[in-house]
Formats: C-alpha cells, structure tokens, sequence
C-alpha cells in the first residue's frame, strides 16, 4: 500500500505543494539574477563604417509612428531601393511611446531603426548605437542645437529629423480692423499692448493672446519661453535651472497677460480653444511652427485669414527664435543591421532625394509638410513645402527659416524632463488661477523635482 | 499458484487522484498561463518595489525606500484623496441608483420597458473617449453649454474642468453616467433571480411597493449589491482612463486618481516606485473590500 494511499499527504496538500513547486521552478527559472539585469546593451560590431559596404544586403525594420508621416516617410522606400537594391525595408506603424522602452529593455524584436521624440532620448540613451564617426561628415550643417539634443555623454547617438521654430501666429483682419501693425510687435510688452488695443477696438469680449492650460503642453510653451532667453530646464551638466530669471520672466508675462484680461486660457486646439480661434476671440498664437494644422485642417470660419511672424523678443534687440518640440531617429544598439538602418536614415533626412520626398508635395500632403523644417541647414536653401492656404498663402517657409539663426543653443533636454513636466504644469496651472506667485511656483516646483526627482 | 500482481506507483497515484488524469490536464493550460502571465509578473513586481530600476541598468535593492518615500509623499496621499472621494461621490449613489432604476425596469406594469432598458444600456456602450470630447464641450468654462445654461439663470460661469472644486464632481458624473448601465445590468439580473411567489406572498401579507422594496427586493439583492460595491470600487481605485482623456489629472492634480499616478511612475520609467505603489494600492484595496463585504453582512449562511 503506498504512502499516499495512508493519507500522510491529503490531495488538497498535495496539489497546493505541486501548483508551489511549478511556480518556484518558473520563478528561478524566469527571474533574472539580481546583481546582472537588464544592463545597457553592448553594440553589434560598428567597426565598419557603412561607406565601406560595397554591396550593402540584408533586411532592416524601421519603426515610425502611424499616421500620415508614417505613409510619407514609407513614400521614400522606392528612391532608397533605387540606391541600395538588396536592402529590404520592413517598415512598420507602431505606437512608439508605449512600445520602445519595454522592447529596448526586454531586447526581443528591436527595431533597426526608429522614429523617437527628442525629449525621450536622455532616458533611453545608453541603448542606441553611437554614430558619432557616421554622422560627421554632416555635422557642420546640421542645426548645432538638435545635434547637441543627440549627444549623450560626448557621442552623438541620434539622427535629427526635424526643428520646430517657435513663430507668434496672428489674425491679420484683426489687427488691421483694430489698427494694429504686426511690425510694431518687437517685444512681448508690445504684443500685451497690441492685444489691449484689439480687446479696446473691437470689444472687451475679445481674450487675444492664447495662454496655454493642457498638462502636456505648458511645459512645452514654457520652454519655448525660456529657449528663447538661452535657457533650458537643465545645463550642460545636467543642473536644474528651472528657478531662474528666464522662467521668471516668462510666468510673469504669462500672468500680466491674464491678470489684464487679454489671455485666452485655453487648451492646444481643445473644444473650447477651437470655439475661440473660430469666434474671432483670439488674434495672437505663440507657438511652434506645427500650428499650422490648425488653420490648414481645423479651422473653418478663419481659415486664410492667419498669418506668421517671428516672436517678439523678451528684451528690445533680443532674440526672435526659439525651438519648441522636435523628433529624430536612432539605432538601438541590438539593430542587427545597423550599417544598413544609417544609410536609410542618411537617405531619408541628409539626401536631397530624401528630404525633398519628405517636406516637398507628395501624395499624402499635397502641399509639402509645412509643420516642421528639416535640422538639415542645406535642405533649408530651397523652399520645400508650398505656401499654406491656411495662411492665406503667406511664404511660411521663409519666415520659419529666417528665424532659425536666432534659435539660441542653450538647449537639453533632462532624463526626468517627463515627471518634471507634471510638477511644472501643476503649479504653472495654480499661478494661472491666481492662488500662488509666480516667484511660488517656480520655487515649489524647482523644489519638488530636486527631492522626488534628482536626489531620489 | 496466486500470481500477486504488483501495482505500479503511477497507478496508485493515478488513483489517489480520482481515478484519471484528465481533470487536472484540462486545467492545467489555466494554470499555466496564470503562473507565467499572473504569477510570475506579480512576485516580479514585488522584487522591483524593493529597487530603484528604471528599466536599463543593474537592479539595485534599496530596501524599503520606495514605500518610505511614498508613504511620506504628498502627491500619494493626494492620489488616494482622490480617488476616495471620487468613491464617495460615485459608489453609494450609483448603487442605490442601479438598484432603485432595477427594481422600477422590473415592475410588471411597467410600459415601454424594453425601451427604456435599451435606454440606460447605451450610456455603457459608446467609447470612453467619444463621451470625454462631449464632456469637454458640454462644461468648457467659456463656450460649454451647461454654463451658457446657468448664465441664463443669473449664476456665473463655473469651471467644471479647470477649477479643484468642480473637476472631481464633473469627472464623477462623467463615469456615473457611463459606467450606470452595467450596474442596472447587475441589479436587473439579481432582481430577476427573485422568485415571484415571495412578492405574491408579501402582497398577500399587505405589504405595499415600497415595502416590498425595502424588506424583499434588497435584502435579498444583498448579494449583488455587494458584488457591485467591491467590483465599483476596484473599479474606482484603478481609475485611469477617464481622467486621462478628460482632464490628465489636472488642474493641478485634482483629478490624479490612484491608478492614474501608478501610471504615471510606469509611463516615466520609475518601476521600482511605480511597482511599490501598485502593491500598496492593492493592500489599500483589499482592505476597503473587505470592510465592503463586512458592512454589507454578506455570508454564505444568507
């Protein structure tokens, strides 16, 4: 008679200590050792430099975000194919926020390439390939600041794709039916008087200049400001500068405007931004050149009727340039083709076959790709998209390139500029509805992301 | 010569297990996929709450930092707030509502009775997303409806998404208004279940509608009722979507409910803080659960 049969051990005890000892198997099994996890991956072998590839052959994965860029940059597959013929792109849409950092971490199907928004780049850095030797041959003509943005620890890791030139938006009917010349708007004190003699001409009801409210935009409209004064979230050594006279400057302007009736707070084309672009409420739009989309797409009534300039400057004779966003694309280090991936994105972005299917007509945006300019200084010597009928056909690429050399180059973006990002707009949101200084939200939220963010 | 056959230990165990294999083989794909998909993340989870990871890098035990920083963290306690009195103002209502709205659908005399089933049903069918845009334009402060109402009144304007006093009530009604279809759904069903003699019996005895309700009709939901009250309040608790395609969390964190700051830690990479937080959350919600199940009585005797 067995010992089963005797009952030393129930069926109960046993099938509880069966399902235990699976998952204990499973677990050691599964769960990396504790001291030799996830560490930053080493490079497949770059040694040879992609130019010294005679016949380049093989497959590369790109990623790149699903929507319309995504349809214009697999647009651009035929002309690289023409140059390299054995290479095969597999490109596919992916949701690259949500996707990237688990699939770099878990190194399974990682992408040769991939499209990646600047300000995640700090966070993910160690896990792209550096293409420092690659990339400079084209160093002197790319955009100091967005090859700074793609440099991490002195080795060059990205590919710029694109800038994004912060430009003042104004309705032009307006301002002429208030009497107002847009040349006369040099300095942002200018533009508060500019908006007080519209709200005075043409009613009390009119908020002129649009002051942001969205969580994941303030940060952004924020730096912007403070760019433009040669300042940045962090320095060179990655110190907080958020509590300085830049940013002081910025939330007392923002305060000024609001406190004087002339703001319109509102969120980045919510509903009710919409609602007050279209009802004439709002004739000044301080924001990146991707802007545009508003009134080429969303805008009816005022459709034509906008028009572009650079910023007024912070001081008399200051800078009228800022940079407020922007994208590139990198090589994760476990690309099993990373030679390969390099001379598609030298195609794509450092080519004029390239850069002109991309920002020129094509079938997805038949008037070019008006919401950015290529980092590339030389695709900026010839007008690339068309003039925007939202605009009223105003020469958007000129004004856009004539404010480039005025982006100051005091720019980084900080491995926690996301978490920051939440600080900062909480209390900017709080100095917006009056109930902190803006001396107190600076401080406050300076002093929270140094404890929850730096010393942790 | 009795030849004494021996059985084997397999046949033994075969039998000690019931007699067959087969039960425990159908159940074991379950079991399975549990332990790697359920299991394995949970006791994973727990290890990163006793680090600092952040995705890349070696795993760095920093003992109880995470629940340390946390627990003494004003934006944790916050996201509790919220998350509480978002309960408050949700669950008690909703469920007398469901059960209110479930007993009157359940009413032989009713009229029209499918319709208006089909009516409160819908609210639970249409996109999370599609009922945030209309809520967005419904209570912006400057063009929304509802205050071009209230002005008509004489009452002045109010800020349902950008002030800390209305953005939890509006938010609230938001997922009131979709998430009461399911809970009439639950009551409808428990109703239902209600053998019919007993209401018969209780009229005989001269008891009238509301009577009825009260001493037939709910003690005898009691289960149901619980049931939605514990699963309302998971729900609650993990609260994430709504507030971020309504309001994300703002202004200023009012509306950052428990599951939305969970998610916040994830989505920036600070697993080791966001897995802390994900298992106080869970101790946290099986402790209201549980004074839930309490309060409401709810045994198997019943």
């Amino acid at each position: 008679m067995s010992t089963l049969d005797k009952g030393k051990i129930s069926r109960r005890d046993f099938l509880r200590l069966a399902g235990l000892g699976v998952a204990g198997a499973t677990l050691a099994a599964c769960a990396p050792q504790l001291t030799k996890t996830a560490e930053a991956p080493t490079a497949i072998s770059t040694a040879i430099p992609p130019t010294a590839i005679a016949e380049p052959e093989g497959q590369i994965v790109i990623w790149d975000r699903s929507g319309d860029l995504f349809q214009v940059f697999d647009s651009t597959i035929a002309s690289f194919n023409k140059k390299y013929p054995k290479v095969t792109v597999k490109h596919e849409a992916v949701d690259i926020n949500a996707k990237l950092a688990s699939t770099l971490t878990a190194g399974v199907d990682v992408p040769d390439g991939t499209f990646i928004e600047d300000v995640n780049i700090p966070p993910l850095a160690d896990f792209f390939t550096d293409i420092s030797q690659w990339i400079q041959p084209y160093a002197k003509d790319i955009v100091p600041f967005k090859l700074r943005v793609n440099t991490s620890n002195g080795k060059v890791i990205g590919i710029p794709f694109d800038l994004d030139p912060a430009l003042l938006y104004y309705r032009e009917d307006l301002l002429q039916n208030a009497g107002v010349d847009p040349a006369s708007i040099k300095t942002y004190d200018d533009l508060i008087d500019a908006a007080q003699t519209i709200q005075s001409k043409l009613g009390m009801d009119k908020k002129p200049i649009h002051i942001e409210r969205a969580g994941w935009a303030i940060p952004l409209q924020l730096e912007m400001f403070a760019n433009q004064q040669n300042a940045s979230l962090v320095n060179e050594k990655g110190e907080l500068q958020l509590n300085s006279d830049p940013y002081l400057k910025a939330l007392k302007w923002m305060k000024k405007v609001l406190d004087s009736g002339v703001g319109s707070l509102q969120e980045y084309t919510s509903p009710g931004d919409i609602q007050a672009l279209e009802t004439d409420q709002v004739a000044f739009y301080p924001w990146a050149i991707w802007f545009v989309y508003a009134p080429e797409n969303l805008l009816k009534a005022t459709k034509g009727k906008w028009r572009v300039m650079p910023l007024p400057a912070w001081a008399s004779g200051g800078a009228r340039g800022a940079n407020m966003g922007g994208s590139s694309f990198v090589i994760p280090k476990q690309s099993k083709n990373p030679q390969l991936a390099w001379l598609f994105y030298e195609h794509l972005m450092l080519s004029p076959e390239g850069y002109k299917a991309v920002y020129g007509p094509n079938k997805i945006y038949p008037g070019g790709l008006n919401s950015s300019l290529p980092a590339y200084l030389p695709a900026q010597k010839e007008q690339l998209f068309q003039n925007p009928v939202g605009l009223g056909n105003q020469n958007l690429w000129d004004v856009a390139v004539s404010t480039v050399k005025d982006i100051p180059a005091n720019y980084y973006y900080a491995p926690f500029y996301g978490q920051a990002g939440e600080i900062i707009t909480a209390n900017v949101q709080r100095m917006q509805d009056g109930q902190i200084t803006p001396e107190e939200a600076l401080k406050t939220a300076a002093d929270d992301i140094t404890a929850k963010l730096i010393k942790r | 010569m009795i030849r004494r056959f021996r059985y084997s230990g397999l046949f033994h165990f075969r039998r000690w297990l019931g007699g067959s294999f087969a039960p425990y083989l159908f159940i074991a794909p379950f079991f399975l996929l549990f332990i790697v998909f359920g299991l394995f993340p949970l006791f994973y989870s727990l290890i990163l709450s006793f680090t600092n990871w952040h995705g890349i890098g070696k795993l760095e035990f920093i003992g109880l930092s995470n629940y340390v920083f946390l627990l003494s963290n004003a934006s944790f306690w916050q996201s509790i707030w919220n998350s509480t009195y978002l309960w408050l103002i949700i669950v008690p209502i909703q469920t007398f509502f469901a059960v209110l709205v479930a007993f009157l659908l359940s009413l032989p005399k009713l009229r029209f009775r499918n319709f208006f089933r089909t009516t409160y049903l819908i609210s639970y069918l249409v996109p999370l997303v599609a009922i945030a845009q209309v809520w967005k334009v419904l209570f912006d402060y400057e063009f929304g409806g509802i205050n071009f109402a209230i002005k008509m009144l004489g009452i002045p304007a109010i800020g349902w998404l950008t002030t800390e006093a209305w953005a939890k009530p509006t938010l609230a009604l938001l997922v009131f208004w979709k998430s009461s279809g399911f809970a009439i759904l639950i009551m409808l069903a428990a109703i239902q279940s209600i053998s019919r003699e007993i209401y018969e019996a209780a009229e005989l005895d001269g008891a009238t509608g509301f009577q009825q309700f009260r001493f037939v009709t709910v003690p005898l939901m009691r289960r149901a009722i619980a049931f939605y009250v514990v699963i309302a309040t998971l729900a609650v608790m993990q609260m994430f979507a709504e507030p971020y395609v309504l309001t994300q969390g703002g202004p200023y964190s009012s509306t950052t409910t428990a599951g939305y700051q969970l998610n916040q830690y994830m989505k920036y990479l600070d697993l080791g803080t966001g897995s802390a937080n994900s298992f106080l959350l869970t101790i946290l919600v099986m402790v209201v659960s549980l004074l839930m199940l309490r309060f409401l009585q709810v045994s198997d005797q019943e």
